[in-house]
């Protein structure tokens, strides 16, 4: 299974954080889509490639040290397509005139990143249990 | 500058505030489990008998912890780690490892909405409490120590 720095996600979560409060603020369908975007390649090709990973190799991991710790990448892969369910909602909203959904669904966003991000709590991993019991419940 | 966008942003970051506070109090928080609680209604058994049909065995220490984790949960792993670690010098503590997502039913009979989840049973088999998120190392360790003899 694929490792990755645990300081790379967290920084992603702080760059989500503050590019959904921007585009909170300026109403910008296309910033929550690019969003989007970023959460995709993250969640489908992987954080290896994931935008915001690359930017923490690249400038920000040469600057903190060396590795001190590395988690399996799953969690916080399946954290950005969650992430990305939000701001497709998010995009959709904005983009296609409905701002209080696009602005509802990005603040949604926005808290499981700023969660993430200030305390390492992951939000897509806490559901994923819920979603596999409801599953379960209903075939049952 | 977009009105509702800015209202938006107040309200999450509250929230973020508020969920933040919560879960550092609830994380890993034991919490009694009390008589009715310690019973499965739909099952008619209790969360010892579902806890020992998983692997459990109470009477081989003196506090045995289970933890149900998923394949996604962070958190779990240190948790997992922790334990195993805390095991090595504590022979009075059994570790069993629970994969939520394969064992659906038992997760559903025991109401686990989170992961990890940690059961405590003690050597008579009564469950002693049980605990959401991960636990912080300090208070996962005075707990252990509370309920296995010590060498000191």
């Amino acid at each position: 299974m694929p490792q990755v720095d645990v300081r790379g996600p967290r920084f992603g979560a702080w760059v989500t954080t503050v590019v959904l409060a921007v585009a909170l603020l300026t109403g910008s369908g296309w910033l929550v889509a690019a969003q989007a975007v970023v959460f995709a390649v993250g969640a489908f090709a992987g954080l290896r490639y994931a935008p915001y990973g690359v930017l923490f190799r690249i400038l920000v991991a040469p600057r903190l040290g060396p590795v001190r710790e590395r988690e399996p990448e799953a969690p916080p892969r399946f954290a950005q397509l969650v992430g990305l369910l939000f701001a497709v909602v998010g995009a959709a909203g904005f983009l296609i005139g409905a701002p209080l959904v696009g602005a509802v669904a990005t603040g949604l966003a926005l808290v499981a990143a700023l969660l993430n991000a200030a305390t390492g709590f992951c939000l897509g991993c806490e559901l994923y249990l819920t979603v596999r019991r409801a599953q379960t419940a209903r075939t049952v | 500058m977009d009105a509702t966008g800015l209202v938006v942003l107040a309200a999450a970051l509250v929230v973020s505030a508020l969920a933040a506070w919560w879960l550092r109090t609830r994380n890993g928080a034991v919490r009694a489990v009390s008589e009715e609680g310690a019973t499965v209604p739909e099952a008619g058994t209790t969360s010892t008998a579902v806890l020992q049909e998983l692997g459990a065995r109470p009477e081989d220490a003196d506090l045995t912890v289970v933890q149900f984790s998923t394949a996604f949960c962070g958190p779990c792993r240190a948790t997992r780690a922790r334990l195993q670690q805390l095991q090595t010098t504590r022979p009075g503590l059994a570790y069993l490892h629970v994969d939520a997502e394969s064992h659906l039913d038992a997760v559903r009979a025991l109401d686990v909405r989170r992961t990890p989840t940690l059961f405590y049973l003690g050597r008579d088999g009564a469950l002693i409490g049980r605990s959401s998120g991960a636990p912080r190392p300090d208070e996962l360790t005075a707990l252990v120590d509370a309920h296995t003899a010590v060498q000191s």
